[in-house]
């Protein structure tokens, strides 16, 4: 059924071969994007669930939340992030991962340049780590920076192309839809 | 759901049995064509609409799962937390009332030095300074709190800072904690690495005229596991963000000898 509704939107489209290649191309790459950014959800997650506590201290070296706050967040965010990336590499609700992939990302991003801003000496924690760096060591917020806001590129992708093969999504039928709402009325 | 299809299907509804536009190509499925163009490309949009609404719910639902997904893994997290910072502690001999350091010395000027058994800044630190600091000590001029803090335990494949601070309370117990941190730091094992075992842990305390058997009790039972957690906590609530961290009457000064001997000269000392 799903593959019947898909040719007639595609005859609809009027298939000038540019479009067409697109539209051949297109979920692939949605697919590398959830598969890449599932991929740095559970990397970013498993480094730093072996220790909540320096997880908690990372958050915390930031200097942005009361320490017990902190701490919370810091216990959270693996968990968190790893269930993101299960869900991104599944396929499921991939309109919404990628959402809070992005708004996850842009808190990051707004954290790192708060701390560079502030002349705040720290790692960022991304992976693990964090905290002070050493006398002598000099921070990389610009990598940082940067290297989040590629992960950004691939949330967007995702957040405007959230069909994929290959997913929940698709096998249980609702991505089809909520992917052309010009078509609708 | 393809029986009630079938019969939004069926043509002749009144009002609706205008001609089809002309030309227009059979729509959708093979075989379902039926009299009354119009009525059945009406029919097929009502299908088509239902078919997107139930897909919406479909869509909705999943995604309210997904969001319960992320919040139970955030809670569990929390939870994990909370449950590991449960539970009392028993701090070693020597400790400062509030459980947080080994205090040496009576002085005046308070001296707090955290610092982790695997941090090589701290190790440099202790061989730079340590002496310094005894002989204040020594003059009766300061009070120093040691704070060994458990910084660094993804940077062995053993959680050697916690175990590490964790026998130092050992040594703490038996009033050798100087003695035995000293003796921690100068075979301080690399960072990435295994770190000293438990065993080697239990060498390092007879070497510093400990003994073997009641220390090697100490480490094997966890018996300052929690007071290291506790240390640990307290230093980052306290701001500590990295190892070393030096204060003299708690403001943070630069970790060198010159610069503790200043500070306490400054307070007064």
């Amino acid at each position: 059924m799903t593959v019947t509704e898909r040719t007639v939107v595609g005859v609809g489209d009027g298939g000038t071969p540019a479009r067409g290649r697109w539209s051949v191309t297109r979920p692939w790459l949605s697919l590398a994007s959830r598969l890449g950014l599932a991929a740095v959800w559970l990397v970013a997650g498993g480094s730093k669930i072996s220790d909540l506590g320096a997880s908690g201290r990372a958050v915390n070296a930031y200097q942005i939340f009361p320490y017990d706050v902190a701490m919370v967040i810091g216990a959270a965010l693996p968990f968190v992030e790893i269930a993101l990336g299960l869900i991104l590499l599944l396929g499921l609700a991939t309109r919404l991962a990628a959402g809070v992939s992005a708004a996850l990302l842009v808190v990051f991003v707004a954290g790192i340049v708060s701390a560079w801003a502030r002349g705040l000496s720290i790692d960022c924690g991304c992976f693990g780590g964090g905290g002070d760096l050493a006398a002598g060591q000099d921070p990389r917020y610009g990598t940082e920076i940067l290297r989040d806001l590629g992960f950004l590129v691939l949330a967007g992708f995702l957040l405007l192309w959230p069909r994929t093969p290959y997913s929940l999504d698709a096998a249980i039928g609702i991505g089809p839809d909520d992917e052309e709402p010009a078509q609708e009325e | 759901m393809n029986d009630r299809k079938k019969s939004r299907r069926r043509p002749g509804r009144p009002g609706e049995s205008h001609p089809g536009r002309a030309g227009e190509p059979p729509a959708g499925r093979p075989g379902e064509s039926r009299p009354g163009r119009a009525g059945n490309r009406a029919a097929r949009m009502i299908r088509e609409q239902r078919a997107r609404e139930r897909r919406r719910r479909r869509a909705l639902w999943t995604s309210v799962g997904a969001v319960f997904v992320l919040v139970i893994a955030g809670l569990i997290g929390w939870g994990v937390t909370a449950a590991r910072n449960a539970g009392d502690f028993t701090p070693p001999a020597g400790a400062n009332p509030e459980g947080t350091g080994i205090v040496v010395g009576s002085g005046p000027v308070d001296i707090d030095i955290y610092a982790d058994f695997l941090c090589p800044f701290c190790k440099q630190f202790e061989q730079q300074a340590g002496e310094t600091i005894d002989q204040l000590v020594a003059e009766g001029k300061v009070r120093v709190t040691y704070h060994p803090v458990a910084f660094l335990n993804r940077y062995s494949s053993t959680n050697y800072s916690t175990r590490s601070a964790a026998a130092s309370g050992c040594a703490a117990q038996s009033g050798k904690f100087l003695e035995y941190a000293r003796a921690l730091f100068d075979r301080q094992p690399p960072e990435g690495g295994p770190g000293l075992s438990d065993d080697q842990l239990v060498d390092i305390a007879v070497e510093v005229g400990l003994g073997r058997d009641s220390f090697r009790n100490c480490v094997r039972g966890n018996t300052f596991k929690k007071w290291t957690d506790h240390v640990t906590e307290e230093a980052s609530r306290a701001g500590v963000t990295g190892t070393p961290t030096v204060m003299v009457d708690g403001k943070p000064v630069q970790a060198s000898a010159e610069s503790v001997r200043a500070a306490v000269a400054a307070a007064g000392g």
